[in-house]
């Protein structure tokens, strides 16, 4: 609950942030602050899409993965007929969890407490001694809450606990055309491989929010030791600005992805030929999509507030091996001010022969997730941010964060008027307009505004120039 | 019962005491971050595997047929052994002070050339200038070969006791 003093403290905070923004800045303290973690809870996260999960995690009826939105226990569960589910785990008579496992199958699920038994699509099947006890309960009434809105695009489950959020589609908008990129590749879509790495850090979730709305420019010194070893190719992992790559970053709708490739080269995210040959027919794309995807390196992606996707060609896990793809989903689901669970899932093409998702699962092994050569190094350095943020300092000396990479006074930015996709693509990557961008939508949803009210500008070039 | 009488179970001590001997050893070695001499104790046909575990309803000790941690061949575990010797490997600048605790050491099976053990491990890691601490727990299967005087390691299990792991990484090796 925040009182009316907090909310006073917090209104003024909110007034500062939209003054920092407006110069393509940020206050660190916002990195780490109780009182906004409340509102990003009510405001932003109970009036958002929240990634759940994977259609393919609960192929048979009856699977069932527990799940969360904020701190809200979740059941992710297959009924008999097929359906996907997302009941809230809390059964109706003295409020008990009701589920205990992490996955499993199963028809029904019962309260350990008083025994009363719930189908798997939710409906209350069995009160005990009914007939004496609960005479006039109406069993309708008492099944498990399903969450509002339950909606899926392309296999990918999201929800939100606020009703009137518009639809998934409306949410995502023209960034599906880039979704469609990564899961309509191959033929007959990805599948999730296995159940998702899972693990807490003391780290604020606006950190790895930030660096995956296109942190181009990090990649070359946090994971220099990847460059050193020759496990991913300088193209894929160098500085930001240099070498042949072709690169962009896109700003759609709210959304973010930036991507590398070359032009008028079959790259294919180095998919080895019998994969391209046998999955990628470019049925499932359009043909400015299938050029995109056809031209690319690698793809780092964002979904406002926290969804984010990496889909790399060009890496190894041992430099005498031939280099493979990944390709990895994620949530950031926050705790609290300065803590958050990471949920990663590693993909594959569902037609591919099974000694090739072994590969790309090694290769998402070996880069993301808990032992990954790349993600080893990433957390902490997201926890000395969130660290630095917490204290007297950062509140008390007014100290701005610079996100001003690729405004018109600090570089040369340019929209890439031939670009065939949506929304604003930049024909560079030396710019920091997409963690700009989901710092206006940040910004709008804490301040209890419309999250639309922050899209539809170009986040760099002169408003003049592309009006 | 005279010791001359007992020599099938003396030869099994002295098999024990040789294997506690090698993973302590290996133990000190990984606390020290002397991680190019403990690759000296690889295999060339290791098989370095870290399942996910699972938690399930009514079974335990389940782990995942298809997610893991580590499933490391001789050239993708030198590779991370290698990467910590640059400078840009953050996650271990400074390096990560640990202990490990080797306990329950069980031989389960043995011939001249390799020997099946089963061990406990828990290692308390402190990590940059902070009190925080984190502790691994886990359960190892390991396949020791011999090697002269001592061991290589030819396979390792690793059990992992959490299904969600309380640290920012997983930068040493178990």
């Amino acid at each position: 609950m925040v009182t009316d003093n907090t909310t006073t403290g917090t209104e003024q905070v909110l007034q500062e942030a939209r003054e920092a923004l407006d110069e393509g800045l940020f206050p660190l303290q916002l990195f780490q602050d109780d009182d906004l973690h409340e509102l990003e809870v009510q405001r932003l996260f109970g009036q958002s899409w929240v990634f759940i999960g994977h259609e393919s995690e609960i192929p048979e009826p009856g699977d069932y993965a527990r799940r969360y939105i904020g701190d809200d226990p979740f059941i992710f569960v297959r009924d008999e007929s097929g359906e996907i589910n997302l009941l809230f785990d809390s059964c109706r008579h003295r409020g008990t969890q009701v589920c205990r496992a992490e996955q499993g199958n199963t028809s029904h699920f019962r309260c350990p407490y008083h025994g009363w038994t719930y189908k798997n699509d939710g409906e209350a099947a069995g009160i005990p001694q009914k007939t004496k006890a609960f005479q006039e309960l109406d069993r309708e009434e008492y099944g498990l809450a399903h969450v509002p809105r339950l909606e899926s695009y392309e296999g990918l489950v999201f929800a939100s606990i606020n009703e009137d959020v518009p639809s998934l589609e409306e949410w995502l908008g023209e960034y599906k055309w880039y979704l469609d990129i990564q899961l309509k590749l191959p033929d007959g879509g990805m599948e999730v491989v296995g159940e998702p790495h899972r693990w807490v850090i003391d780290a604020n979730w606006k950190t790895i929010a930030d660096n995956f709305n296109g942190d181009s420019y990090h990649t070359a010194w946090a994971h220099g030791s990847v460059v050193d070893l020759e496990l991913g190719g300088e193209e894929t992992v160098g500085h930001a600005g240099t070498g042949e790559s072709i690169d962009h970053h896109i700003h759609c709708d709210g959304h973010t992805t930036s991507i590398r490739g070359f032009e008028d080269e079959d790259v294919f995210l180095t998919y080895p030929d019998e994969i391209v040959d046998e999955l990628f027919s470019g049925d499932d794309l359009s043909e400015e999509q299938w050029q995109v995807a056809r031209q690319a390196l690698s793809f780092t992606g964002a979904i406002f507030p926290n969804f984010g996707f990496l889909h790399f060609g060009d890496t190894t896990d041992d430099p005498n091996k031939d280099v493979a793809p990944f390709f990895t989903i994620r949530k950031w689901r926050p705790i609290s001010p300065d803590q958050m669970e990471l949920w990663s899932w590693g993909l594959v093409p569902k037609n591919a022969p099974e000694s090739f998702k072994e590969r790309m699962y090694k290769m998402y092994t070996s880069n993301f997730g808990p032992t990954g050569n790349f993600e080893q190094d990433d957390v902490p350095i997201w926890k000395s941010i969130t660290e630095a943020a917490g204290g007297e300092f950062a509140r008390t000396q007014d100290l701005q964060l610079n996100y001003q990479m690729g405004m018109e006074w600090m570089s040369e930015m340019e929209l890439d008027e031939e670009w065939a996709g949506p929304g604003f693509a930049y024909s560079e990557n030396l710019e920091e307009g997409g963690m700009r961008l989901f710092h206006e939508q940040w910004y709008e949803m804490v301040a209890g505004n419309d999250r639309e009210d922050a899209l539809g500008t170009p986040m760099n070039v002169d408003l003049e120039v592309n009006q | 019962m005279k010791l001359s009488d007992r020599e099938d179970e003396l030869e099994e001590l002295l098999v024990e005491r040789e294997v506690r001997q090698f993973l302590n050893h290996e133990a000190e070695l990984l606390d020290a971050r002397e991680l190019h001499d403990w690759f000296d104790l690889i295999a060339e046909d290791i098989s370095y595997y870290m399942p996910r575990r699972l938690m399930r309803e009514n079974t335990a000790g389940v782990f995942s047929d298809e997610s893991y941690y580590f499933d490391e061949s001789y050239g993708s575990l030198k590779a991370r052994v290698m990467r910590f010797d640059s400078e840009y490997a953050w996650a271990e600048r400074p390096p990560t002070r640990t202990e490990r605790y080797v306990t329950n050491v069980v031989v389960t099976e043995y011939d001249d050339e390799e020997v099946d053990v089963e061990s406990n491990l828990l290692v308390y890691l402190s990590r940059a200038d902070s009190e925080d601490h984190d502790f691994y727990s886990a359960k190892r299967e390991d396949t020791l070969r011999r090697d002269g005087d001592s061991f290589e390691i030819a396979d390792r299990t690793i059990l992992l006791n959490q299904t969600i792991l309380s640290t920012d990484n997983v930068s040493i090796f178990l």
